[in-house]
Order: structure tokens, then C-alpha cells, then sequence
């Protein structure tokens, strides 16, 4: 592999590798606010300017590809002085309103500043101003901050497909705006917020929820759809305030799609049953666990049961299911269901040229894979069913005519039509496996406590089993 | 091997060393400065620095606190919790802002931190009460020191 020299240290490249690139290989970190890895290049903030040997001027290094024997100066003093220079100008109009913006502890304007930037300001004009047009429901929109990185703009035109942001006017009046301040329109508005390198484009979801530097960051896989992209949850004392994607380049590369990144809103609703509960003719009663068991014992006893599997369960909660229906009911018929329309992979495949998949379920791969067919309709002889889903598996209407007992993750209005509720958990409160739409077998990891008295699905399963009814029978 | 020096029976009584020790007695007694103060009625005068009982200035009849949270970061006593919010004359703003009085350790840190100078620490130093004790933000407000 041919070599470079980068502050004094070798670094070993592939030919068209660029410099910040580079650099970061060989543990060297260049300031940049308009690169972008997931977007094309335009050099245009100035600030990963670097001094190369040979030539004149500085050079930026987001735009100079590494050749052999190059020799690069990242901390000389001609380097550092533009990168001071370059803060002042991007810093003569920022406000300082660091306090207020959610932002702060994220941002690489303000991190940036710290590292390379001068403590003192010489401006001494009015700062310009813009007024706000709002950007819909997921991204808010604060011009002031904006140091036109056009981040955004290329996001639009290059991933998201829409040419919907736009800058207007030229130099110090740029306005980055979307076309005619309507609002945006893409299913992807969320990343707009994660590559703003200020405090610009904000979520309004995330808005003054909590300060960046309090949450814990839990590496997870979305449950939205069988794309199995990879993202973040952050929460703090076991309430999730925001999920953001984290980099894979075979699968999501730097991006999550709105659906995914809001889909964490359902486990706190209130309406969720985290208590067993059954249900009676004046509405549904929350009981213990061994009355809930019981009585869900009582509905499927001397019934012919199927059993229907969520795909959005893991591969564990799966072979979990298959020993336990192999104890206690060896003859019934089992299924999987998941998204209306979609028995199995072959229905499945891009909704759109993205990331999102037509399978709403994360996990429809690995229970084919289990040898779980797709569910259809009832087999005729069926009076019973045991319902086993996550929290994002559409129950199928089909089922409405028979008894039913129903584990997992339901909302008050859904319990209704089941006899019993055993409450589990969702995919942010287990550790599990789960193969998306290309059979890539990806770990969901454990972000916060089960909520009330629910309980992971193995636990449950076996209560089940060693619990003994009346007779003393298990 | 160690000697016993025999003493008289006089000295033996120690009565001069009674008498001794008890002029130094009477004298810090009756003629050297008293320490105390009659509490309610005196009162002592503290530094401008004295860390007592906390309060967030207002400007014009608005808080200047924005809900930054540098205050509940720095505090090693974590006593402070704080929600934000926005409304029309404000952009960010604290919807609840409480100091948990029994955690505090009057450190000072969080009046350190502030980026708005909103949080402060008054000269007032009689908090003693017989309940747990949590300021709310309205008691905040209008409590102001004598700084």
C-alpha cells in the first residue's frame, strides 16, 4: 500500500483516499464542518486546510486526494493560524446562545471553537438576523446559528432524493431555506438534525427534553422495518429521549429513516399494559401474575390452540416459543405475523430507494429461518389462539372470532379482545438477535429497565410451565 | 529502676495548685472578652462571600435562567432539578426549578457555572426547619438576599 506522512507519522492509504480520511486511520483528527463521509465533497467552511510540502497555499483536505510521499502538516503554525481565522469569521455572526440550544455538548462549532478558535471576539457590528419560517413537524429551524455548510442541502439532493433545501442570496446573506418555505417532505427529516454541525436544524421531537452530555448511549438495531439498520438509543434513568442511527456502511451507512427514529414512542405511552391483567365483561382487570397464568390456562385448556408468533420477536424468543409449544402443545399449528400483506420474505422488499423495507417487522428473516410458515388465515378446526408479539407486529384480523390470549408488548384498547394479557417486553428492554431482509444476524442490546411488572418472555414461559393449577398438576 | 521523690503531707493536698489554677478560672470569668452573641437581637456580620441561602435574580420581572442545566452538571450534591420549556417571550425558559435543601452543600458551584448569572447564593444562613425543605421556583424568585 503506498504511504504518506502525516505530522511526522506514516500513514498507509488506498489511492483515492482523501486527507481527513487519511488522517483519521492514522489517529490524526483534521477540524472539518462541510465534510461529510456520506456526502459529496465542496470544500467550502475552509477550516480542514492543511499545509502540504510542495505547496504554495494551504490546501483543503477534504477535496486533496493522498498520493504517495506526501508530506502534511496538520498542526503547523500557517495550518493553525487559518484555523483560528476561520473560526473567527464563522463565529462573527453565531449567537452565543449555547445555553438555549439543543445543540450544545454535540456541536462542532462549539467543540471546534474550544479546540481551535480564540477566546476573544474583535466583532463589534450588529449581528444578522433571519426570521423563521417552520420546516413541519420534525425539524426546527434556527437560520441564526447556520454557518452554510450546506450539509443539508447535499443531504437532500443526494440521499433523500429531493431538491428541497436551498441556499438564497450570496455571502454574508445566505439563507438556507427550504423552496418557498414549505415545509419538508421527506421520510428521512430526522438526519437533518444529526448532520447539522450547529444547532440549526434541531429536532422538535428532542426539543429542551434533556441536555446531549446526560444520556447514555445503548448501541441497538431499529425495529422498524427488515432493513435492520443500526442506531442509537439515548436515555437517561430508563426513559429513552431520542434514538439516532449509528454508522454501518453495508447496511444503513450514516442514515435512519423517520419511522425508525420516532418508533421509540410507544413504549412509553400510557396507555401500555405493563401489568398481567385479564379481561371481564365490565372491562379488563389487572391481577396478579398467577391469576393472569390462570386464567389464561383456563381459556386455552382442552381448546384447539394455534399459535401466532410476531416476527418482531428475536431468534432466542423464537426457539424459546418452538421447546415450549414442542411441552405443551406438540399437535397445534404455528405461524408468524408481522405486517398486512407480507406472509413471507418473497412479499418483502424495498419500499423505497433508501432504507425502508416493506416488512414492518424486523425479524420476518429469522423465523422463516425457524421453519415458522407465514400466517394466512386459521386453520377451520382452530377455537383458540396464543398470541406472542413484540410491540410492532400487526395483529391480523382473522383472529378476531376465537378465545385468545395474547404476551407481549399491547396497548389498553387492544387487551380487550384478549382473555389474558401477560406483559412483555419491547425491543429496547431485551438482549436478542434478530437476521434482517439479507439474513445479517445483528444483536439488539438492553437500553432500559422492563417497565411495572413486565417480564421477559422466557421468564414468562416458564411460570407457565411450573406454575400448577388447582388440581396440582403443572 | 524509677525513684518516688517522698513529698510532704502539705504538698501532698495540692492546695496551692487548686488555688492556681483556679485564679485562672475567675480571671478569663469575670474580665476577659466575651465570644458569644445575643443571637436574635445581634446578629454577626459576614463576608460578601458567605454561600447561604440560594435565589435566581430576575431582570425586568423575567427570570434569567434559561434551563441551560450547567447547574444540576456541576452540583456534586445533585439537589438541583430543573425543566425546560419555552413560551412566547422566552425561547427557553425553566418550568420547574427546585433545590433540594437537604442535599445541598452550599459548595457554591452551581453560582460558578452559571452562564446568566441567575443562580446565587444570599447571606441569608437561617434555613433551619423541621420538614424536608425544597425550594420551588417561585420561592427562588422572590427571596432575594441582602447582596
Amino acid at each position: 500500500m503506498p504511504k504518506c506522512i502525516i505530522d511526522g507519522r506514516e500513514a498507509e492509504f488506498t489511492p483515492g483516499q482523501n486527507l481527513i480520511e487519511v488522517a483519521k486511520s492514522a489517529g490524526i483528527d483534521i477540524p472539518l464542518f462541510c465534510y461529510h463521509p456520506g456526502l459529496s465533497v465542496v470544500a467550502q467552511c475552509r477550516m480542514c486546510a492543511v499545509e502540504i510540502e510542495k505547496m504554495p497555499k494551504l490546501q483543503t483536505a477534504c477535496s486533496t486526494m493522498a498520493t504517495e510521499g506526501m508530506v502534511v502538516k496538520t498542526k503547523s503554525e500557517k495550518t493553525k493560524e487559518n484555523q483560528e481565522s476561520v473560526m473567527e469569521f464563522l463565529l462573527a455572526n453565531h449567537p452565543l446562545d449555547c445555553p438555549v440550544c439543543d445543540k450544545s455538548g454535540e456541536c462542532d462549532l462549539q467543540d471546534n471553537s474550544y479546540k481551535h478558535g480564540s477566546s476573544y471576539s474583535r466583532y463589534t457590528e450588529e449581528r444578522r438576523t433571519y426570521l423563521d419560517l417552520d420546516m413541519g413537524p420534525v425539524i426546527k429551524k434556527n437560520m441564526n446559528r447556520c454557518i452554510h455548510c450546506t450539509r443539508c442541502i447535499r443531504f437532500g439532493n443526494e440521499i433523500a432524493g429531493l431538491r428541497e433545501m436551498v441556499a438564497l442570496k450570496r455571502g454574508n446573506n445566505t439563507e438556507i431555506t427550504t423552496i418557498d418555505g414549505r415545509p419538508l417532505e421527506t421520510d428521512y427529516a430526522g438526519n437533518y438534525s444529526d448532520i447539522c454541525p450547529t444547532g440549526s436544524l434541531t429536532l422538535k421531537d428532542f426539543r429542551f427534553k434533556k441536555r446531549a452530555w446526560f444520556l447514555t448511549k445503548v448501541p441497538t438495531v431499529c425495529e422498524g422495518c427488515s432493513k435492520g439498520c443500526n442506531m442509537e438509543i439515548q436515555q437517561d434513568n430508563d426513559q429513552i429521549y431520542r434514538c439516532v442511527p449509528r454508522e454501518n456502511l453495508e447496511i444503513n451507512r450514516h442514515w435512519l429513516c423517520d419511522e425508525g427514529r420516532f418508533n421509540f414512542h410507544y413504549l412509553e405511552r400510557e396507555d401500555r399494559l405493563v401489568d398481567p391483567a385479564r379481561s371481564k365483561s365490565s372491562g379488563i382487570e389487572i391481577c396478579d401474575w398467577g391469576t393472569s397464568i390462570d386464567t389464561a390456562k383456563a381459556t386455552l385448556e382442552g381448546q384447539k390452540v394455534a399459535i401466532l408468533l410476531g416476527s418482531d420477536l428475536t431468534q432466542e424468543e423464537a426457539s424459546s416459543v418452538l421447546q415450549f409449544k414442542a411441552q405443551h402443545y406438540a399437535d397445534s399449528p404455528i405461524f408468524h405475523f408481522g405486517t398486512p400483506g407480507v406472509v413471507s420474505s418473497k412479499d418483502d422488499g424495498p419500499e423505497d430507494r433508501i432504507l425502508k423495507q416493506k416488512s414492518k417487522t424486523s425479524n420476518l428473516n429469522g423465523m422463516e429461518k425457524l421453519g415458522i410458515p407465514g400466517f394466512e388465515r386459521l386453520p377451520a378446526e382452530i377455537t383458540a389462539a396464543l398470541v406472542i408479539r413484540g410491540g410492532r407486529a400487526v395483529l391480523p384480523p382473522e383472529i378476531d372470532g376465537v378465545e385468545k390470549v395474547g404476551i407481549g408488548v399491547f396497548m389498553k384498547d387492544q387487551a380487550m379482545m384478549f382473555s389474558a394479557i401477560l406483559p412483555g417486553l419491547s425491543f429496547a428492554e431485551k438482549d436478542g438477535t434478530i437476521l434482517n431482509y439479507e439474513g445479517r444476524a445483528q444483536k439488539l442490546k438492553r437500553a432500559v429497565q422492563a417497565p411495572g411488572q413486565s417480564k421477559s418472555l422466557s421468564e414468562i414461559l416458564m411460570i407457565w410451565t411450573n406454575r400448577k393449577n388447582s388440581h396440582g398438576v403443572a | 529502676m524509677l525513684l518516688k521523690k517522698k513529698k510532704g503531707f502539705i504538698q501532698e493536698l495540692y492546695l496551692v495548685e487548686i488555688i492556681k489554677g483556679l485564679m485562672i478560672t475567675m480571671k478569663n470569668m469575670l474580665f476577659a472578652p466575651k465570644v458569644t452573641i445575643q443571637f436574635p437581637e445581634e446578629r454577626r456580620n459576614y463576608s460578601d462571600r458567605f454561600r447561604g441561602m440560594h435565589y435566581i435574580k430576575a431582570t425586568n420581572g423575567v427570570e434569567n435562567c434559561t434551563a441551560c442545566m450547567l447547574c444540576p452538571t456541576v452540583c456534586p450534591a445533585e439537589c438541583i432539578h430543573i425543566e425546560a420549556g419555552e413560551r412566547p417571550d422566552k425561547e427557553k425558559y425553566p418550568v420547574k426549578f427546585e433545590i433540594d435543601l437537604l442535599r445541598c452543600c452550599f459548595c457554591g458551584m452551581c453560582e460558578e457555572a452559571c452562564p446568566k448569572d441567575a443562580i446565587k447564593l444570599s447571606n441569608i444562613y437561617e434555613m433551619s426547619t423541621t420538614y424536608r425543605e425544597v425550594y420551588d421556583k417561585q420561592f427562588l424568585l422572590e427571596q432575594r438576599g441582602n447582596k
